[in-house]
């Protein structure tokens, strides 16, 4: 006892089995058991002298946390926490630059196809306007083909007969030629030949046949200053003589004998 | 000071409703011992989460190991300061702990460094002014040391430098002083 044995022992500074030797001793000696007893009683009330009341908040959170056996909350410490949200939070701010940047270049190439656009759109209507006109020079030009493979046939075919008309005495120098084929009853003018003056708004040319001394209408025509093609006029089996009188406009039933131009007979 | 009244019992009352495993025993046990435990580990660590969580740690183990709890071999308190210090001085040297320790702050340390010089009258050090006066400051030094950092008696004579026979001599001398003191 005189050793201090106990006093190590309510301090908690003593080996395992010097801790034995004491607990046997004190079962066997209810002296040295008041003796330690009385230590120990002394050294609580130093320690309660020295407490320190901790937080109020703490009380149930110790409470909860043994009557419901979380006992390793503590292992999740508030710092390692904080360390965790340090670690997240710097690939974060790199991906939202790369998102800025992606942005950006997004709008451009929106804005550079934007224009492209425009520009294009601009060529295919000049396209357009292009084909349109080749168009109508195509149809213009199919015209003028089918058109002079009319005038070809009337040249190449035996049946049709030339006929020159000679100016009247009203016109001495007045001059046409008529082709015209009896079996396919067709009739035709040559405009270039024509030797006729302009004829004015309000009247036009109109060609007749003589068929048995009466004169039967073949259709009007103008005689204008370039003037060249070939016309085709109504059609007639029968004619002994063709004849031009200068009529009002559209033509007239029966000719006016004075102002007859030409006139030629077979 | 919302909380109801504390619960208080007498020790064989206490030790009889832990070992039937009643809520009230934890209870008990809380309202009449954390003050005097959280003396103890605050004074082995200083940082005021990490200390809170030790006081935890040992509710939760005095909880599931009072089996090897005895009347035979001594006091309550005795067993539950024991447990206390050990955790605490465990956690104090543990890996986790001393990393955290390197990795504080500047300004962390400006403030617990406050904490530790500063002067602030503390309402619970009242009594200890008597206490003071019973022992001598070289007692006293040594039962900190001893009791309430959880130093051995040989590490603590080789911090004061005084021979390990005259430790003896003085924790001897200081528990009599106080034994006179509380009687």
């Amino acid at each position: 006892m005189e050793t201090g044995i106990l006093e190590l022992y309510v301090l908690g500074d003593i080996s395992p089995q010097e801790k034995l030797q004491v607990e046997e001793m004190v079962a066997k000696h209810p002296l040295i058991k008041a003796e330690l007893e009385e230590i120990e009683l002394s050294m609580e009330l130093f320690a309660q002298e020295n407490a320190i009341e901790p937080n109020e908040a703490l009380r149930s959170r110790i409470l909860n946390s043994v009557l419901t056996n979380f006992n390793d909350d503590s292992t999740f410490s508030t710092v390692a926490n904080k360390i965790e949200d340090n670690v997240i939070s710097l690939p974060a701010a790199k991906s939202s630059s790369f998102y800025k940047y992606a942005f950006a270049a997004c709008l451009a190439l929106l804005l550079a196809s934007g224009v492209a656009l425009i520009s294009l759109y601009g060529k295919l209507q000049d396209s357009y306007t292009q084909i349109a006109t080749l168009q109508t020079n195509n149809q213009h030009f199919a015209n003028q083909v089918n058109f002079k493979e009319g005038e070809l046939q009337v040249l190449r075919d035996t049946s049709f007969k030339f006929l020159k008309l000679q100016g009247t005495a009203h016109s001495p120098d007045a001059g046409l030629t008529v082709a015209w084929s009896p079996a396919r009853k067709k009739v035709w003018i040559d405009l270039r030949s024509l030797k006729m003056p302009v004829n004015d708004s309000t009247h036009q040319y109109q060609l007749w046949a003589l068929v048995g001394g009466k004169p039967v209408d073949l259709g009007v025509f103008d005689k204008t200053a370039d003037s060249t093609d070939m016309k085709e006029m109504k059609s007639t089996a029968l004619a002994d003589a063709f004849a031009v009188t200068l009529e009002p406009k559209g033509g007239s039933v029966s000719p006016t004998m004075d102002q007859m131009m030409v006139v030629g007979k077979f | 000071m919302s909380r109801k009244q504390k619960i208080s019992l007498s020790e064989e009352e206490l030790v009889l409703a832990l070992r039937n495993r009643e809520k009230i025993a934890i209870e008990a046990l809380y309202d009449m011992y954390s003050s005097s435990l959280y003396g103890v580990i605050s004074r082995i660590i200083i940082d005021t989460p990490t200390s809170e969580d030790v006081l935890q740690e040992t509710f939760v183990k005095i909880w599931h190991s009072f089996s090897s709890y005895s009347t035979e071999k001594g006091r309550l308190f005795t067993w539950m300061i024991n447990i206390a210090r050990n955790l605490a001085i465990d956690k104090l040297r543990s890996k986790d702990f001393k990393n955290q320790n390197k990795n504080q702050e500047l300004e962390n340390n400006v403030t617990s460094i406050d904490e530790q010089i500063n002067t602030i009258y503390k309402p619970e050090l009242l009594g200890i002014k008597d206490l003071v006066e019973t022992l001598k400051p070289e007692q006293k030094s040594i039962l900190d040391l001893v009791y309430f950092k959880g130093y051995t008696h040989v590490e603590a004579a080789e911090e004061l430098g005084i021979p390990l026979g005259t430790i003896k001599t003085r924790l001897r001398m200081a528990i009599q002083q106080l034994r006179k003191h509380f009687n």
